[in-house]
């Protein structure tokens, strides 16, 4: 997970994209709670730059 | 086996240039297992270059392929039409692999997207140790089997020197000390004598230092005209 | 003092006045003399006359610690000019073959005719770092090469001389105390094998570790084949002392030492850097250095009576001015002078 974080960061993304969250089936609570932090995460960076027809340009 | 690492995302980025069409080549041998330059890398840093050069508002052409060894030129008969359709290829092969092709393909503008390291042994999962430096004259019958002239710092034949400590080198403490290691396994070997005797200075001219090296074997070269 | 020993003790092989001292059977001295980290041709000759009159020979190093320094051989010349005898310290680490047979051409033909052979520090530890380093031959080899010009009369390569050979007295080091220790005295048989006529060890504190590796190496018989002298040094501050345990290979500094030390300051002690006046702290390093060269003098007089050390290696790193008191300290003033003889 930290080689991914690593790539994202050397082709010009934002590392905190991907993360990894352990959890077994029972744990609702603790799986709402990565979904929505997640989510925020995302929301707060804005949507994937590479994503978007016209790109922004780097460290968008 | 050859043992390699990967160039920085942003170094191998100035070496293609303002390349439009690039082609990223694995190699299936040594730096396949050191887990640096295989099919796997070549499919990462491939990814790597067309999400980066989107980034960067210049999106470029990337195709990858991998051959079983870049280091003999007819293995890379079957990359022929890709190496030509490029305007840059970024071997992931060890420097000779980056070699073969430019020897191979005339027009080819082909960069290194691996540092070559060294000749070495992984040690744990994850760890790779130099253990060979390719001297042409070899010594390990002498030293019980440990190169000095690779793992020690100073490639001393008459070791240790006196800045090893606690079995490690004053260089690194994370190096054993290679001398430490012969005496070690001449003591076990009950072979201490070994290391009464002055080594006299060594034929570096069989090393890099007598210019490139070249080997001829009449007999496979005779074997080769007789079947043509 | 000296027994009358068999072999290379006999001819005088370079006719230096460190060969001569030693040969005559007296308790030899020398020194350390670390060139400037510039073409500053006074600070040699500064250092020169403090050591003057206190040793048989002075020790110029050879980029040491790999921080580029006025040649050996260079300020070799200016020690010669002032009346002082260079033992010229010669490293594999930045030399070949053929620049160490040349450069050891020109220190004879200057005059100097005593050196002391090393493998030198790394590289990675001095002010070029990514610099490549050369090693073609080791020390082992260099005692070799150095001994075979002189006795054998030919290069490395096995060409004789056309004319004057180089005529070193032929120095090694001796790491006692370095690992694999039980290695170290047949180590130091190796390099008398080579050809070392003499050895200055690296710095002793410990003198009961070094009387118990001595008795190695005179069962080895290696005193009487070479000439050793043990390393000595004052210490400036306790601090230096543990620093010197903790950072330096080999280096064994008992607890008791570094107590003498820390008595020595004890008047300052508990008291704050901003508290101590810069009076106080000139004070305090003077206290400091008064028993450094006061344990210097003591540990020279217990090393001087282990069988089979033949002299003392006084280094006083960036300190030149200790090794006076020091060598009058352990009585060891005036130093021997001899009638100008052929040799």
């Amino acid at each position: 997970m930290k080689r991914v974080q690593e790539l994202l960061a050397e082709i010009g993304l934002e590392p905190e994209r991907v993360e990894m969250f352990n959890m077994s089936a029972a744990m609702a609570a603790t799986f709402v709670e990565a979904a929505t932090e997640m989510n925020q995460r995302i929301e707060n960076l804005g949507p994937n730059p590479l994503r978007v027809p016209q790109t922004a340009g780097k460290g968008a | 086996m050859i043992v390699g690492e990967q160039k920085p995302l942003d170094e191998i980025k100035g070496l293609i240039g303002d390349a439009e069409n690039v082609l990223v080549m694995g190699c299936g041998t040594c730096v396949t297992v050191c887990f640096a330059g295989g099919a796997r890398e070549a499919a990462t840093v491939a990814t790597s270059l067309r999400m980066s050069t989107k980034l960067d508002g210049a999106p470029k052409q990337i195709t990858e392929a991998t051959v079983q060894r870049q280091c003999e030129w007819e293995y890379l008969e079957e990359v022929s039409a890709a190496v030509e359709g490029a305007d840059a290829v970024v071997s992931l092969g060890c420097g000779v692999g980056v070699q073969a092709i430019a020897e191979k393909f005339t027009d080819a503008w082909v960069v290194p997207g691996l540092n070559t390291s060294f000749m070495g042994i992984p040690v744990e999962q994850g760890v790779w140790e130099e253990r060979c430096a390719a001297c042409g004259e070899c010594v390990l019958g002498i030293t019980a089997g440990i190169c000095p002239i690779a793992r020690c710092s100073k490639s001393l034949l008459n070791g240790p020197c006196g800045g090893s400590e606690d079995g490690h080198c004053e260089v690194d403490p994370e190096t054993p000390c290679a001398w430490q290691l012969i005496h070690d396994r001449l003591n076990h070997m009950d072979r201490l004598e070994v290391l009464m005797n002055p080594q006299p200075p060594k034929n570096w001219k069989a090393s890099r230092d007598g210019g490139p090296r070249r080997i001829v074997r009449d007999d496979l070269r005779r074997a080769a005209e007789q079947e043509e | 003092m000296v027994a009358e020993a068999p072999t290379r003790k006999e001819a005088l092989l370079s006719g230096s006045n460190l060969e001569r001292v030693l040969r005559a059977g007296h308790f030899a001295v020398t020194a350390e003399l670390g060139p400037p980290q510039s073409a500053e041709a006074d600070v040699i000759r500064e250092k020169a006359e403090y050591l003057k009159g206190t040793c048989d020979a002075v020790n110029i190093t050879d980029n040491q610690t790999a921080i580029v320094r006025m040649s050996s051989i260079g300020a070799g010349t200016l020690v010669l000019a002032a009346g002082l005898e260079p033992v010229i310290q010669m490293t594999c680490r930045d030399r070949n073959r053929l620049a160490i047979q040349a450069d050891l051409l020109g220190a004879y033909a200057l005059g100097m005719n005593n050196l002391l052979c090393l493998s030198g520090d790394h590289q990675r530890f001095g002010n070029h770092p990514t610099a490549k380093n050369v090693y073609d031959i080791d020390s082992v080899q260099l005692i070799q090469m150095v001994a075979e010009m002189r006795d054998e009369k030919v290069f490395q390569c096995g060409d004789a001389f056309d004319g004057q050979e180089p005529r070193f007295f032929v120095g090694a080091a001796a790491a006692p105390f370095a690992d694999p220790v039980e290695y170290r005295p047949y180590r130091l048989a190796k390099k008398v094998a080579a050809g070392a006529d003499f050895f200055q060890t690296q710095l002793i504190y410990d003198v009961p570790a070094f009387a118990g590796y001595m008795e190695k190496v005179r069962e080895l018989g290696l005193h009487e084949k070479s000439f050793i002298l043990a390393g000595v040094g004052p210490l400036k501050s306790p601090g230096m002392a543990r620093y010197m345990v903790n950072n330096v290979p080999g280096l064994l500094v008992p607890d008791e030492l570094i107590e003498r030390m820390t008595e020595a300051g004890a008047e300052w002690a508990g008291k704050s850097k901003d508290e101590l006046t810069p009076e106080d702290k000139k004070a305090r390093a003077a206290a400091w250095k008064a028993e450094g060269i006061q344990i210097c003098i003591e540990l020279i007089e217990q090393i001087r009576e282990i069988e089979g050390v033949a002299g003392v290696h006084i280094m006083a790193i960036e300190w030149e001015e200790a090794v006076r008191p020091i060598v009058e300290g352990a009585n060891l003033l005036p130093r021997p002078t001899f009638e100008e003889a052929s040799a």
